[in-house]
């Protein structure tokens, strides 16, 4: 990507909170980024750090009540999709962005045929009579790898695998030509073999479309296989955020060097789990004052533990939220 | 060829659902029901005169023999004549089902549809005051009683104290117009008492249904709030909905208009029952009791059907 | 053992979250308040404490409103006010009979059955809840009255023949899914009678759905109540406001509404605040719900 191109995407400041019985969670706590067009952006960090609470928000997908975006922008194409008419934002979802969910097997209507569900998205956003969006719907369900689509298309979703329906998922998404995918965990539920492909899919298809792609995922080794840039969440927070190469060589985050020692070097069994660092990650309702990380980070001083560091940007594309960030590669 | 087969195979298996109803029917209405004896022949009997009644009414034979003996009847669809009226039963249930069908359908309809219109309505505020106001409404109507209901509803539309608009009681159907103006107030009173029930019913499950991850996924492809509700969510939630009108259907055949039929005197296929019950007539009531369970089998057998219809992941078999 | 204590945690948890939840639900708590007055005015007309005069004629027909007969006089001179006092009694009789057996019966059914299920236990206890449940009520009442030559519980009866099913149900389905918990599955495999794993580690914990099933079970008996007593087919000695319903149609006709209001305010009220007290206790025990 290059520098000189505007964002497709701008976050700013987003804030995203779910009243619980227990109290306000705050779920995101101030995240700001941007995506490039035809970029892939890895999104990691441990479960519950707010990656789908993050990808739904720019959806205007939080489901409300209980949650809430209560402060924040997200600028898509020079709109803002926070204060967005839901009539128009209905306009975006699914033709101008798409997002894939994690879980192929619930997330398509069980009693509707794969046709139905999918020309019904273009015959309402693309303006197509329901004949051509058949045709349509064939060509992309051929384009995602799916075998005798024309067969394949009057069937309902419980006749597909797994991996199949994240492939039909994948072509709805993407069969309106969306300029940003919002891919939650895509292939988590899946077993390795259909995960690469599926991968290896979105990556042909993302060259072809000119899209961006926000990737959601556990697995660091995907990251680094697929993506140009990485973002770590933890706990709300981004706390760190560079190019693919700087991430994985020259981590300055402590969490992330923490994520990346302990992958396992061997790569040998499938990743579904972020690995362990010691100690726990603290629930919304009993944040530490200061950094969030301090309680499990090695490098902790009195500074961490009194005031929240700021995510700020070390080079043009690299930005890390720490007091003592990493500065020698260790591994 | 697969279906016939299938609706084979699931009236066999109805058959212990049958036998069950039909036999403990049979022991609590006619076993151990009304002696007409004595009814019959009066107090000075002499001992000759009450076997020869005891034998024609099949009293001195032994329980299982008069239970097979129901049955054989049963099958043959063969019941003989009422003992109140002497009519055939089939002639009986023949001129008074008509009516208590025209009397009840209309309220059941628009019962459940009204209902299922408003349970859209609150799910799709869920939480706002149009939710809380209709889910009110809905406790309201599930507290009062029928009974209530059906007094209220005729003092104020029936008499003289009220609106006076129809008439008080009795039945005609002999034209349109007289068949709704006897038909509205028994209608007012079934759809007012079972909207509450009802509507909390399907608001729960289209709430439910709400949660679901697909409903998210079609919110996430732009699909508008209104087409949601009615195309996406609505079919899902049809098991619950057919099975719960399917399995009353039965229920509202048989006694579901006794309490209308009998105050606003109507001579209906409940009011029939309740007076066989009542005085004994065995040949009425052994009809009326084979005809539920056979509707409850066919009832079974029906929603197995409808299942198949509206959800592609149910099999039969 | 160490399971049951987890279990009983388990429990303990829910219960005190519960009360906490009910404490601040106002709807639930203006309801037992209701109740519990209700309650009370039932105890009284039981202990002979006020009501006492219910059946007697203590002035001319179809009295008005007065400080005397606070809600008028029936067509024979009875004090309307004192005999909606004294139905009051009998509803809770027909409400609490009915809810505790029906329950208990239902609980102890539907225990067994799903502790067995699949086996023939378990079919012949679904079997006789199908059959059950399709034996039209209002017929299958009059049968049992019939049946049991005009017995005064012969409507208990029947009832509880009728409502014990969707409680056997409900808890069938829990206790299968409690069957296959570890600590029910550890108290198995050291041998712990089978009888004794039904009554300590499994039904103590659906003791949630029976409370709310409970709830739910008297509202359906007093609404019953009162359309058998109108059919005459329910309460035979004493009186209920089925029965004051009942009479009232010949004074309604005559546009007389004291004895069918007061009986139909006290209906509504009691039925009303039953229902959202059982709302609340269902909101309150959902482990689910947030
Ligand atoms: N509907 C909701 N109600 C209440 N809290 C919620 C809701 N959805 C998310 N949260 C909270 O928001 C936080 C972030 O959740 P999110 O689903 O974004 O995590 P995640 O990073 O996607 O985790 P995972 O890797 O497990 O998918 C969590 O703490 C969660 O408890
Ligand atoms: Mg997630």
């Amino acid at each position: 990507m290059s520098s000189d191109q505007q964002p497709l995407l701008r976050v700013r400041d987003l804030v995203v909170e779910f009243n619980t019985e227990a109290g306000v969670a705050r779920a995101i706590d101030g995240v700001s980024f941007d995506i490039y067009p035809n970029e892939t952006v890895g999104l990691v960090g441990e479960s519950g750090c707010g990656k789908t609470v993050t990808g739904l928000s720019i959806l205007g997908l939080i489901p409300s009540p209980p949650g809430k975006i209560v402060q924040g922008s997200i600028e898509f194409m020079g709109r803002d999709l926070v204060s967005l008419p839901e009539e128009e934002l209905r306009n975006i979802r699914g033709s101008e962005i798409s997002m894939i969910f994690q879980e192929p097997m619930t997330a398509l209507n069980p009693v509707f045929t794969i046709e139905n569900q999918m020309t019904d998205v273009l015959t309402r956003h693309q303006g197509l009579t329901r004949r051509q969006a058949g045709k349509a719907a064939i060509e992309m369900l051929d384009k995602v790898g799916i075998p005798i689509p024309e067969q394949r298309i009057k069937e309902y979703p419980h006749q597909l695998s797994g991996g199949m329906r994240q492939r039909v998922m994948i072509a709805m998404a993407l069969s309106c030509g969306p300029k940003l995918l919002v891919a939650d965990e895509p292939t988590t539920a899946l077993d390795v073999t259909t995960q690469a492909q599926v991968l290896e899919q979105i990556s042909l298809l993302q060259d072809e479309f000119h899209m961006a792609v926000i990737l959601v995922t556990h697995d660091l080794g995907v990251v680094a296989e697929t993506c140009d840039r990485g973002i770590v969440m933890y706990c709300g927070n981004i706390i760190e955020s560079a190019d693919i190469n700087s991430l994985f060589n020259h981590p300055r985050h402590p969490y992330t060097e923490g994520l990346l020692n302990s992958i396992p070097r061997l790569r040998e069994k499938k990743v579904d789990q972020l690995p362990i660092i010691p100690g726990r990650v603290p629930d919304l309702f009993h944040l530490p004052e200061g950094c969030r990380y301090g309680d499990r980070c090695n490098r902790v001083t009195d500074q961490c533990r009194q005031t929240a560091p700021l995510l700020q940007s070390v080079t043009e594309h690299t930005a890390v939220s720490c007091f003592h960030p990493v500065t020698q590669t260790s591994g | 060829m697969e279906t016939l087969q299938y609706i084979i195979r699931k009236l066999i298996t109805g058959i212990p659902l049958l036998l069950g109803v039909t036999f403990i029917s049979f022991m609590l209405m006619v076993y151990f029901g009304p002696d007409k004896t004595y009814e019959l022949l009066g107090k000075n009997a002499t001992q000759e005169q009450i076997d020869e009644i005891r034998h024609q009414l099949g009293y001195d034979q032994p329980f299982f023999i008069r239970y097979a003996d129901y049955l054989k009847e049963l099958v043959t669809l063969d019941f003989g004549h009422s003992d109140s009226t002497g009519e055939p039963v089939s002639g009986l249930l023949g001129r008074t089902m008509p009516i208590s069908l025209a009397l009840i359908i209309p309220g059941f309809v628009l019962g459940n549809l009204i209902a299922i219109i408003l349970a859209l309505t609150a799910a799709y505020h869920r939480g706002s005051w149009v939710d809380r106001l209709i889910m009110g409404f809905s406790v309201v109507g599930m507290s009062i009683s029928f009974l209530i209901v059906i007094i209220a509803f005729q003092i104020l539309l029936s008499s003289s104290y009220g609106l006076n608009l129809f008439p008080v009681r009795g039945w005609n159907m002999s034209t349109f117009g007289n068949y709704l103006s006897y038909v509205t107030v028994p209608t007012l009173a079934t759809v007012f008492v079972s909207l509450g029930y009802n509507t909390r019913f399907y608001r729960a499950v289209i709430v439910e249904e709400m949660t679901r991850d697909h409903v998210r996924t079609a919110r996430a492809f732009g699909v508008p709030p209104a087409r949601l509700f009615y195309k996406n969510i609505l079919k899902n939630c049809m098991i619950p909905i057919i099975t719960r009108v399917i399995f009353s259907i039965p229920l509202v055949v048989i006694s579901g208009s006794l309490l209308i039929e009998s105050y606003f005197g109507i001579p209906g296929v409940g009011k029939v029952t309740f007076d066989a019950i009542t005085t004994g007539d065995q040949p009425v009531l052994k009809a009326v009791v084979g005809m539920t369970a056979v509707l409850f089998v066919m009832a079974q057998l029906v929603t197995d059907i409808l299942y198949r219809a509206v959800d592609p992941r149910v099999t039969l078999k | 053992m160490s399971g049951q204590s987890t279990a009983a945690i388990r429990r303990e948890g829910l219960w005190s979250k519960a009360v906490y939840k009910f404490s601040r639900d106002r709807a639930g708590l203006v309801s037992l308040a209701i109740v519990s007055i209700y309650t009370i005015v039932a105890l009284g007309a039981w202990g002979g404490l006020w009501a006492t005069e219910w059946a007697d004629v203590t002035g001319g027909k179809w009295m008005p409103v007065s400080s005397e007969h606070w809600f008028g006089t029936n067509i024979i001179g009875q004090d309307i006010f004192q005999r909606a006092l004294f139905s009051t009694r009998t509803t809770f009789e027909v409400g609490f009979v009915v809810a505790l057996l029906a329950t208990a019966v239902g609980a102890l059914l539907g225990a067994v059955a799903g502790f067995f299920s699949g086996s023939w236990i378990d079919e012949i206890a679904l079997w006789m809840m199908g059959v059950l449940d399709s034996i039209p009520f209002y017929l299958f009442v009059a049968a049992i009255a019939f049946a049991l030559q005009d017995n005064p519980y012969a409507m208990h009866v029947a009832m509880i023949a009728t409502f014990w099913t969707t409680v056997a149900r409900l808890v069938r389905g829990e206790v299968i899914k409690l069957k296959s918990l570890e600590y029910v599955e550890a108290a198995h495999a050291i041998g712990v009678p089978e009888i004794v794993i039904i009554f300590r580690h499994i039904l103590p914990n659906t003791f949630h759905i029976l409370l709310v099933q409970g709830t739910i079970t008297f509202v359906a008996a007093i609404k019953s109540e009162v359309i058998l007593s109108f059919l005459g087919l329910g309460v035979k000695e004493g009186m209920s406001w089925g029965l004051m319903i009942s009479e009232s149609t010949m004074e309604v006709m005559a546009g007389f509404f004291n004895n069918f209001l007061a009986a139909s305010a006290f209906l509504f009220v009691l039925v009303m605040a039953f229902n959202m007290f059982s709302d609340a206790l269902q909101d309150a025990l959902d482990p689910k719900k947030v």
